[in-house]
């Protein structure tokens, strides 16, 4: 079977954040905790989370935010240069991924469909997939004592079903299909991009992190939208820092062997 | 050209569509606004202006299109201007226009408070004799009254004729002055004017979008007029991809204009029977509203008149009583919601029902609407949550600041429960007319109700609490047609029982036969005889058989998708469809090929008879015109409605057939869009000596004070708007935590230039204030806003979304207590999109 | 600005941290003790004896500890049987996973150790403990030393590995060095251990102190030389370990207190050819101290 995955063409996001509200509506996510506090005179708590960072108030993926839409504004001063991105972002399904690849109980799985879930009855809470994501993307739920990402709506593609997020999309934003089918509509709108001028535009998610089932198409350079450019997976490196800690261990092995070794004795023989 | 409109962030479903058109069809869009918002960012270009100098820009526009070598060479549209507007007509040789009298039509009354149109008027030939002089039936009364034909002159060469006198008004409005004026780059806006002209034509149609930017002025009527005489001007009227597209308010707001919740029409856009008009008698009212009309489409008024009474009382209006009119309500003034709040604070209005409104928060100067509220004797409010509104007795800011005390409140406030949409049976009617049923899902929780179990429950005890009055007032009462009951089948699966049946309301708006019950598939089938029970005579044919419901009907096409909803009148989507041929009936064009006449296409009449020719629309489209007319027949000179109306007057609602570049009637501001400055405005008016709209309606009472022109106290421009996280007041979005956390709190747009000279710091707290109030909110620095230079003077301009209350999960001071009950004088909309202030770095401190 | 790096897992010092440390430094004491019995160094069996016993009190406090920061503690037995009892279960890419396993057999063999010196100490009471060590004294003592010293080394050095195997800017700025700046702290670290308890206990003999000061001081200077080598490959990707309450704990704490004053405190006492008692409780205090303070100090700059 192909992999399922979404194609997200941030040159017709409006950034109007219906793919946060559906996701949280469907996966029954509620406000993040920390957006929120308790306010004399009220029996509910109160959102708190104004940033000041354009029309970005959830700031980043969490938890309880498993999508999360991004504005960069792009203006000079005298405004002859005048751009407000949006791109919405969210876990990745990368092929080679690093959660997954951390998770020491195997509660991070890859389904036949190709995205990777978070099993909640077998998560321990360890968090060390937390820092293995390049992407920021997983995160812990002090409420449930686990971590949390987006799951391809794991239920929904099961069943026939696209993601609420691109179900919610009102321009087409956010596509979800078989991988195969989005890279070429990608490739076309690339195409096309590229002919009305943008010549910044680029596809993201081809082969980093060994493929992504989630892959986008910018119209500026990735770290813009704030996507590392080359992303590492760290297991990539495993070898070589095991193979540095081994030699230490030999190291300090022959070292020792050499510090205890019997010579006081043959000292004192003579 | 999306203008007046942030249809990105306002209408963010609908903006799909000129997404696909601009990544699918290779689409132009240009957004002119006053900020750069999530509108602009999707738009090709974005052309920033003043706010509130729209019709400068638009005027400039028109004025460059009609000297533009394009518009007086390609012959289309001097045949789509001359045939199909009133380009050709004369008017009255005593009028006179702004260019004359400084900014003033003729005709202002003496105290400057009111127009006259009697100078305005059409130049007609003799009328015509009467083909009957024993009148038997309100047709019959209107064709005694048939006027004369307008005059024209073809060539458009008579100083009098309206091509004329509209290249006068606008001979100044220059790319020079639109830069002066609008502060908006010369350059930018000859590439709009050049972008619309060349992709307007026979092949190529331009559309124009605006929403509440336009209409929230005290010119705003005007500026919508400057943007239907463009489009006339570009013969983008009547024909596919055209059109100005008006972005009414979710879900349904054109819905609930049809069915006429405003307080001076009936529904189907017929007017209130009104104390000061000569309404006296049912036929006084019938002649007053028609006679105007009666060479249009509107020459049917008494049918859809009487249809409608009949709906109100059934059995009871009989013609004898005519019809129960003299027991209708009459108005006796503007009881739109500014005046109302005014009477209210007045003691002359007790008692109050608010619902899906929170006047607390949105309502203009709602300082002092929440002070008249507390002039009630009584107010009932039906929400999902105790609104601002429903609680402003309590912890509303003059409670808090000890200005007002609850103890001194009178007013007992009801506060019930209401239910979601998704809790109820219904129909929206969106932005294109296009109506569309939606279900019942589940029963609300506990004791919330539907809008429509409310009404009708309340009607039904009414009527009870009344039956055995003996008063002849209580008649519309005790008669009141008014039965809805659910058949069981309807309210089968749900809890509650006694839900009033959607199907019979809609059929009764659909209207039906008197005797048996039958749904009528057309409005042309309404008789002015009491035979025939309608309710909005525009939404016929919804119901065209029984059970059968259009608006359930979900068949899509690749373009104009007929066979989805029902879309009024008669499922046309493109009014005046007419206008997409040329005088001769064919296609202006392949590519824009919708409504055309087909010479040898067999048609049965009514009586059997076979005829040829007729006007048809492979795409199913709905044919807003006399089917069988041909485009060479001559209207009859002493006929009426579609009798009158020649083969080739495609604006069939219009009493000459044509469309209106000049306004001979229907307008209390001038026949023709003029500049005019806000009436709250930091600067003078760069065009003429008249300062703002003449007749603009003001309010000079306690409590609602107005700044001067150039006030220095005032410099800064200050527009209200919302976004797209938040929906209006805020009632359906920031109780829930979901919506408040994307937009937790009210902020102030504002750009780096104005903020460094005030000191004002990003996402820290500033203040902003007007004589009305103060309100501190986060400030925004962004260089999406941006000073404008107006007519060398440095102009700073800020934006306020105004989504925030004091209750809910995202709280915020409430930014119209800043602003003030000015309103247009045609439809007394408020002027919230501009008005001026103050700002300063730090919070609000002390009394707002 | 924008998140260009991934989440920090918001892994508390007094439970993440201390355990690297207890577990370095009881790892650090088996494998200098465990060497020396492989090596046959017969000269020092006290100082093996002494590592025994430190290394497997030590390491008992650390499963507490990784538990207790674990979102749910009563899932804990899923790191070894995840897909529900019977079925046992190792990711080969995960540290975390392969740690601990290392972790548990480092356990095992640290506490037969200790069974061993408790018998040769004749302090062995339990007739229950008595029989586990009858049963595995059929193997030679050496056998489970050497499994021992293997996975000593391992779980000294896999939590450095565990860093740098992650998307975090400090930990991944400082790939590769991480494990190999743990294995010399734990060596470090253990050796010092050895030393303050078999000073206490005033069961230090000059040769013994110096040999151990003599594994100890080219160990910590090849320390110094790691952070510096560290430091320069991180870049500016280093400065959250070089700033603030981590940079003072960094800077002050593990590379002045831990490194260089006992460096220079063993370099002055260099002329009585090694320190007294005293003068190595306070040393190994430094060292000890220090070593703290590295971990804590890279466990929290990684995650600010």
């Amino acid at each position: 079977m192909n992999a399922k995955g979404m194609f997200v063409d941030t040159s017709i996001c409006t950034g109007c954040k219906a793919c946060q509200v559906a996701c949280k509506e469907w996966n029954g996510l509620s406000g993040e905790p920390s957006h929120f506090a308790k306010k004399a005179g009220y029996p509910y708590r109160v959102a708190n989370n104004f940033s000041g960072r354009s029309y970005d108030n959830t700031q980043n993926l969490s938890a309880t935010d498993w999508r999360h839409v991004r504005f960069i504004e792009q203006f000079n001063a005298d405004r002859s240069e005048a751009r407000w991105l949006f791109a919405s972002d969210s876990c990745k399904h990368c092929n080679n991924a690093g959660c997954l690849n951390a998770c020491p109980v195997q509660a991070i799985v890859r389904t036949d469909l190709g995205n990777v879930f978070v099993k909640q009855e077998v998560c321990i809470g360890c968090k060390y997939c937390i820092p293995a994501c390049p992407y920021g993307v997983i995160s812990f739920d002090q409420r449930t004592g686990t971590v949390h990402k987006c799951t391809l709506c794991n239920d929904r593609i099961h069943n026939g079903l696209g993601t609420a997020c691109a179900k919610a999309c009102p321009t087409g934003s956010i596509a979800f299909g078989d991988v195969p089918d989005l890279k070429m509509r990608a490739d076309a709108r690339l195409v096309q991009l590229k002919k009305l001028g943008y010549e910044k535009a680029n596809i993201y998610g081809y082969d980093e992190a060994g493929g992504l089932n989630v892959f986008y198409l910018f119209l500026d350079k990735p770290e813009v939208y704030g996507q590392p450019e080359k992303p590492v997976v760290p297991q990539d490196r495993l070898h070589i820092s095991s193979g540095v800690t081994v030699a230490a261990a030999i190291a300090v092995a022959v070292g020792a062997a050499i510090a205890f070794r019997e010579r006081g004795e043959k000292k004192d023989k003579p | 050209m999306i203008m007046g409109s942030n249809m990105a962030e306002c209408h963010p479903v609908a903006f799909r569509w000129p997404l696909k058109a601009k990544t699918d069809h290779g689409a132009v869009l240009m957004h002119v606004d006053p900020r750069f918002t999530r509108t602009s960012a999707m738009c090709d270009l974005h052309v920033p202006i003043r706010a509130a100098t729209d019709i400068t820009f638009l005027g400039g526009l028109i004025s460059y299109v009609i000297h533009s070598k394009r518009w007086n060479t390609d012959p289309f549209f001097k045949e789509y201007v001359v045939n199909y507007t009133n380009a050709a007509t004369l008017v009255n040789p005593d009028f006179k226009d702004t260019e004359d009298l400084n900014g003033l039509f003729s005709g202002l009354s003496e105290d400057g408070k009111a127009y006259s149109p009697a100078t305005w008027t059409y130049q007609r030939h003799p009328a015509p004799a009467p083909p009957v002089t024993e009148p038997k039936t309100f047709t019959d009364m209107l064709l005694q009254r048939v006027p004369g034909r307008p005059k024209a002159d073809p060539s458009l060469k008579d100083p009098h004729c309206v091509f004329q006198i509209l290249k006068r008004h606008y001979q100044r409005y220059t790319p020079e002055m639109v830069e002066k004026v609008c502060g908006c780059p010369k350059e930018k806006f000859v590439k709009v004017a050049e972008t619309l002209l060349n992709n307007s034509g026979r092949d190529k149609t331009s559309n124009i979008v605006y929403a509440v930017g336009w209409t929230q002025h005290t010119v705003g009527v005007q500026i919508i007029r400057c943007a239907g005489l463009l489009q006339e001007l570009l013969g983008n009227i009547g024909r596919p991809g055209g059109g100005i597209l008006a972005l009414r308010g979710h879900a349904t707001i054109q819905g609930s204009t049809d069915i006429a919740t405003l307080y001076h029409s009936l529904p189907g856009y017929l007017n209130m029977p009104d104390a000061r008009k000569n309404h006296d008698t049912f036929k006084d009212f019938i002649l007053t509203e028609s006679v105007p009309l009666m060479t249009s489409y509107w020459g049917n008024y008494p049918k859809f008149a009487v249809s409608y009474f009949k709906a109100q009382w059934g059995g009871a209006a009989t013609k004898e009583n005519d019809y129960g009119y003299d027991y209708h309500p009459k108005i006796t003034g503007d009881h739109s919601h500014l005046p109302m709040f005014v009477d209210m604070m007045n003691g002359r209005i007790k008692g109050f029902f608010v619902m899906g409104q929170n006047p607390a928060v949105g309502g203009q100067n709602a300082r002092y609407q929440r002070k008249a509220l507390a002039k009630l004797d009584w107010m009932v409010v039906r929400d999902y949550f105790e609104t601002e509104t429903a609680a402003f007795w309590r912890n509303s800011p003059e409670v808090k600041e000890g200005e007002v005390k609850p103890a001194d409140i009178k007013t007992e406030v009801f506060f019930l429960p209401a239910a979601m949409v998704s809790e109820m049976e219904g129909s929206f009617t969106n932005t294109q007319r296009l109506i569309q049923q939606h279900e019942k899902a589940a029963d609300p929780p506990d004791d919330a109700r539907s809008d429509i179990w409310f009404t009708y429950q309340l009607g039904k005890s009414l009527k009870k609490m009344y039956s055995t009055s003996s008063h002849d007032r209580d008649w519309p009462i005790k008669n009141l047609f008014w039965d809805y009951e659910p058949d069981a089948s309807e309210v089968a699966t749900f809890r509650i029982k006694d839900e009033p049946s959607a199907y019979k309301l809609l059929k009764e708006i659909n209207g039906y036969t008197w005797d048996d019950k039958k749904p009528l598939p057309t409005f042309a089938n309404l008789k002015e005889d009491g035979s025939t029970v309608c309710g909005a005579w525009i939404y016929t044919g919804v119901i065209p058989e029984e059970g059968v419901n259009k608006a359930r009907s979900r068949k899509a096409d690749e373009w104009i998708s007929p066979g989805w909803g029902f879309s009024w009148p008669a499922n046309r989507h493109i009014m005046y469809n007419r206008a997409s041929a040329d005088l001769q009936g064919r296609p202006w064009s392949e590519k824009k090929k919708l409504v055309y006449w087909d010479p040898k296409k067999e048609v049965k009449t009514p009586d059997g008879k076979v005829t040829r020719g007729s006007w048809v629309a492979p795409s199913g489209e709905g044919i807003d015109f006399l089917p069988t007319k041909a485009p060479s027949f001559r209207g009859k000179d002493n006929g009426i409605a579609f009798d009158w109306l020649s083969g080739n007057d495609p604006f069939i609602m219009r009493p000459d057939g044509k469309a209106w570049l000049f306004a001979p009637a229907g307008l209390v501001d001038g026949p023709l869009p003029t500049h005019y400055e806000p009436y709250e405005s930091p600067v003078a008016n760069p065009l003429y000596k008249q300062q703002s709209n003449p007749v603009a309606k003001t309010w000079k009472v306690p409590g609602n004070p107005y700044h001067k022109v150039a006030d220095p106290d005032f410099p800064i421009i200050v527009s209200t708007y919302r976004l797209t996280e938040h929906h209006l007041s805020g009632v359906m979005t920031r109780w829930l935590p979901w919506l408040a956390e994307l937009m937790p709190e009210l902020f102030c747009e504002i750009s780096p230039e104005l903020a460094a000279e005030k000191g004002i710091k990003n996402a820290e707290y500033m203040t902003i204030e007007t004589a009305r109030g103060k309100v501190q909110a986060r400030a925004m620095v962004t260089r999406r806003m941006r000073p404008f230079t107006v007519d060398g003077k440095t102009v700073h301009e800020i934006g306020l979304p105004w989504h925030w209350g004091w209750q809910g999960r995202a709280q915020s001071d409430v930014v119209n207590n800043l602003s003030v009950l000015v309103a247009d004088p045609n439809v007394t909309i408020h002027e919230g999109k501009v008005f001026t202030c103050n700002v300063r770095a730090g919070k609000r401190g002390g009394a707002a | 600005m924008m998140a260009l790096e991934s989440q920090a897992p918001h892994w508390e010092w007094y439970y993440i941290a201390l355990y690297f440390f207890i577990g370095g430094v009881s790892a650090g004491a088996y494998f200098i003790g465990s060497l020396i019995e492989l090596l046959g160094y017969e000269k020092h069996r006290e100082v093996s004896k002494a590592a025994y016993r430190i290394a497997f009190p030590l390491i008992c406090i650390t499963p507490v500890l990784l538990i207790a920061d674990l979102g749910r503690p009563e899932r804990f037995w899923h790191l070894f049987f995840s897909n529900g009892p019977g079925s046992i279960y190792t990711n080969h890419t995960s540290p975390l996973s392969v740690g601990t396993w290392a972790l548990l057999v480092y356990s095992g063999m640290s506490f037969l150790s200790f069974l061993n010196v408790q018998v040769e100490d004749g302090r062995l009471a339990l007739p229950a403990l008595k029989k586990v060590h009858e049963m595995f004294s059929r193997l030679p003592h050496k056998v489970y030393a050497a499994i021992g010293s293997f996975f000593g080394f391992f779980v000294a050095g896999y939590t450095g590995v565990l860093l740098n195997t992650t998307a975090r800017p400090l930990w991944a700025g400082t790939d590769p060095w991480i494990g190999a700046l743990f294995i010399v702290s734990a060596a470090s670290t253990g050796a010092a251990a050895i030393a303050l308890v078999m000073a206490r206990r005033q069961a230090l003999a000059p040769d013994t102190a110096r040999s151990l000061q003599t594994f100890e001081q080219p160990v910590m200077i090849a320390e110094l030389a790691i952070i510096v080598v560290m430091l320069a490959v991180a870049g500016r990707y280093a400065v959250p370990l070089l700033t603030g309450l981590s940079g003072v704990l960094f800077l002050g704490g593990a590379v002045l207190l831990g490194l260089l004053v006992p460096l220079g405190r063993q370099f002055m006492a260099r002329a009585g050819t090694a320190e007294r008692d005293g003068g190595v409780i306070i040393t190994s205090a430094f060292i000890l101290a220090g070593s703290a303070f590295l971990r804590i100090a890279l466990v929290q700059a990684g995650q600010s």
